[in-house]
């Protein structure tokens, strides 16, 4: 073996998950078209994206639950695509839990070790410390029926964690959580994650989710990964007008270029033309494009530093606390969102009409022409 | 929700019906069994004495004993016999089929035979299992046997093998409904906890499959119990169950013997069903998800 093959084995081994290329289709329909991802030891993972973008069929090719059609995936370095679920090294918290009704909550949580054909003394001392780690002891000889909502996500927890596995796969694993609880499970969560060094891919729809817990966010989208990266990265700088209009706080524009110097673009849309950064992107004249700025970056007390500039009218002001958000009009129908500091006074009311403005530098490009 | 609250007049209205008819069809006639089984004397009128010497004659007679016990390790028989076929043909259906189409034609086929009365059903097997049935003749075509078997008719063999064909939809039914109500998730679940197939289905889906069992097992064993015409037709007149005596008292115009057969048969039936509810609560069938 030379030296690079010895490299790329040592560097392969010290990933917790890689996807090549993944496909699963159902009929005509595909599920899942060309997914690859790469997860290092020990990151939270989240696949983020509505519902029926394939999120939680890769999921299921990971876990094992589902055979690709196509590509490869390998866990903690070694090939696993052929391999059922439970000769693979990862455990599942499933959207409600699947908690096993006949079996107690200290059997359940066992389970595992059983089926590793650990001694008894050892798999019982090892469910009561588990137990107790989870803060459900009370509750070992009751079964699922009798817990609520929050005991049945810490008994599925911990029945999950307990073999301790390389990875650990969530489907929407707080979705079935009152509101109030969501919170506080999702800091007990990452903060476990943390301490343990598991690999944790997490499934949602709900972006608060995957950018509070995310070292790693995947944004997908009709089968297909839209965009990856780190939640700044995603958040500052959305790499399509999918990604920008599904996350919260971004406002859309299309349009066609006009022209494109010293790396800026001019782009003529619907609502006015603007100046936006190409980035070393070479736009063709008269192609279709598509840029996006946050609420947060648009603001109504406009100088020559806002070369961006549109009037739009006013329709209504939401107050979120930390954030006042103002919902416009924009010339061409469609809406546009500005959000102020919550602490600071209302300035606008709704009825007005106002010029606003942002900076070139806070306008972010989208690739490709798509949407 | 029901508008009709717990013991209102309007809830015992609507219990009424049912009331009168089960008191007249069910309750009245097992007293009035019980109560001719007591009955002494010469006579046969309410006015005999009532003793248990009949169920003395009963039970000092070798032949009706082994009759008894005969019953009983037939009905236990065919209980095993069609439990696991059972057992196998709900798995089937509802785990290994997956194509909705095909479900509906094997679940048809399964279930269609079983809209005739189960008196034609026995008498049906006649032709088959005779000397010069269909079974002899195959086995004679295949040249699996030189001259036709006999055993097959008016023999216990027989007589199982129609039985079987008879109840093992009971036992597959409840099945078929307790494997439908296991989410999938629950299997993929133990599956991603390194549980390999066989033990998924040892550890989990038969756990909770078995009310479903528990309750096949009760409506083979009731049918068993009862059954007499099955018994009477394949099995001519050479073999006899319980039921049969009662029949056969009851034609010779033993009708104090008849009762004491029947009430015996009751009260095997209720210690099976009572051992049943031991082992499962039917009644929180369902309950669980």
């Amino acid at each position: 073996m030379d030296s690079l093959a010895v490299a790329e084995s040592i560097g392969l081994r010290q990933l917790d998950l890689e996807l090549r290329n993944i496909r699963k289709r159902y009929g005509s329909f595909t599920a899942v078209d060309g997914v690859s991802l790469k997860v290092s030891k020990g990151q939270f993972v989240c696949l983020l994206g509505p519902s029926g973008c394939g999120k939680t069929t890769t999921l299921r090719c990971i876990a094992g639950l589902e055979e690709p059609d196509d590509g490869d995936i390998l866990i903690g370095g070694k090939e696993a695509t052929g391999d059922p679920p439970w000769k693979r090294d990862i455990a599942m918290m499933f959207q409600d839990f699947a908690l096993f009704p006949h079996m107690t909550v200290a059997k359940q949580v066992g389970f595992g070790l059983e089926m590793l054909k650990r001694p008894r003394p050892e798999i019982a001392e090892r469910v009561q410390q588990v137990l107790t780690a989870f803060e459900i002891a009370p509750l070992a000889d009751r079964k699922p029926g009798s817990l609520s909502g929050g005991q049945r996500q810490r008994v599925a927890l911990a029945r999950a964690m307990i073999t301790e596995p390389r990875l650990l796969l969530l489907d929407e694993p707080i979705g079935a959580l009152d509101y109030s609880l969501r919170e506080t499970v999702m800091l007990e969560l990452k903060l476990l994650q943390q301490r343990t060094g598991i690999s944790f891919i997490w499934v949602t729809h709900d972006q608060n989710e995957a950018f509070s817990l995310g070292d790693l966010v995947v944004v997908m989208n009709h089968a297909k990964i839209e965009q990856q990266g780190t939640p700044e990265d995603i958040l500052q700088r959305p790499a399509t007008a999918f990604v920008a209009g599904f996350i919260q706080g971004n406002n859309v524009f299309r349009g066609k270029v006009l022209e494109c110097t010293a790396g800026n673009a001019r782009i003529e849309t619907a609502a006015g033309t603007f100046t936006v950064p190409c980035l070393g992107a070479s736009l063709e004249i008269g192609a279709t494009a598509s840029f996006s700025v946050r609420a947060e970056n648009i603001s109504d007390t406009v100088s020559e530093r806002h070369p961006n500039r549109l009037t739009a009218h006013c329709t209504a002001v939401e107050y979120f606390g930390a954030v006042r958000r103002h919902i416009f009009e924009r010339a061409d129908g469609e809406i546009l969102k500005v959000d102020q500091f919550g602490a600071q006074a209302a300035r606008i009311a709704p009825g007005q009409s106002v010029l606003l403005g942002w900076q070139v530098e806070d306008t972010v490009l989208h690739q490709g022409t798509r949407g | 929700m029901s508008t009709i609250r717990v013991r209102s007049a309007a809830s015992y209205w609507l219990a009424f019906p049912a009331a009168v008819w089960m008191l007249g069809v069910v309750v009245v006639p097992i007293v009035l069994l019980g109560w001719v089984s007591l009955w002494g004397g010469r006579t046969f009128s309410p006015a005999s004495p009532l003793t248990f010497d009949n169920y003395t004659k009963f039970f000092a007679n070798k032949t009706y004993l082994q009759l008894a016990l005969t019953t009983v390790t037939h009905t236990a028989v065919l209980m095993a016999v069609t439990g696991v076929i059972g057992y196998c043909i709900a798995y089937f259906l509802t785990m290994k089929v997956k194509h909705p189409a095909w479900r509906l034609v094997l679940f048809l086929a399964f279930v269609v035979p079983f809209w005739t009365s189960t008196l034609i059903r026995g008498i049906a097997w006649v032709p088959f299992l005779g000397v010069n049935g269909v079974i002899n003749q195959a086995l004679m075509f295949t040249g699996a046997t030189r001259t036709p078997i006999e055993a097959f008719l008016y023999s216990r063999f027989g007589i199982s093998m129609a039985q079987v064909s008879l109840y093992t939809m009971m036992a597959a039914g409840p099945v078929v409904y307790m494997l439908n109500a296991i989410a999938p998730q629950l299997r993929e679940a133990a599956m991603t906890l390194k549980a390999p197939p066989l033990v998924v289905f040892w550890r989990i889906v038969f756990p909770l499959t078995l009310p479903g069992v528990v309750i096949g097992q009760v409506l083979v064993f009731l049918n068993v119990m009862a059954d007499f015409a099955t018994v009477a037709t394949v099995g001519g007149n050479k073999h006899a169950m319980l039921p049969n005596l009662v029949l056969l008292f009851y034609e010779g115009s033993q009708h104090r013997a008849a009762s004491v057969v029947a009430v015996l048969l009751m009260v095997c039936m209720l210690i099976g069903v009572i051992a049943a509810m031991r082992i499962v609560d039917i009644r929180r069938l369902g309950a669980e998800r």
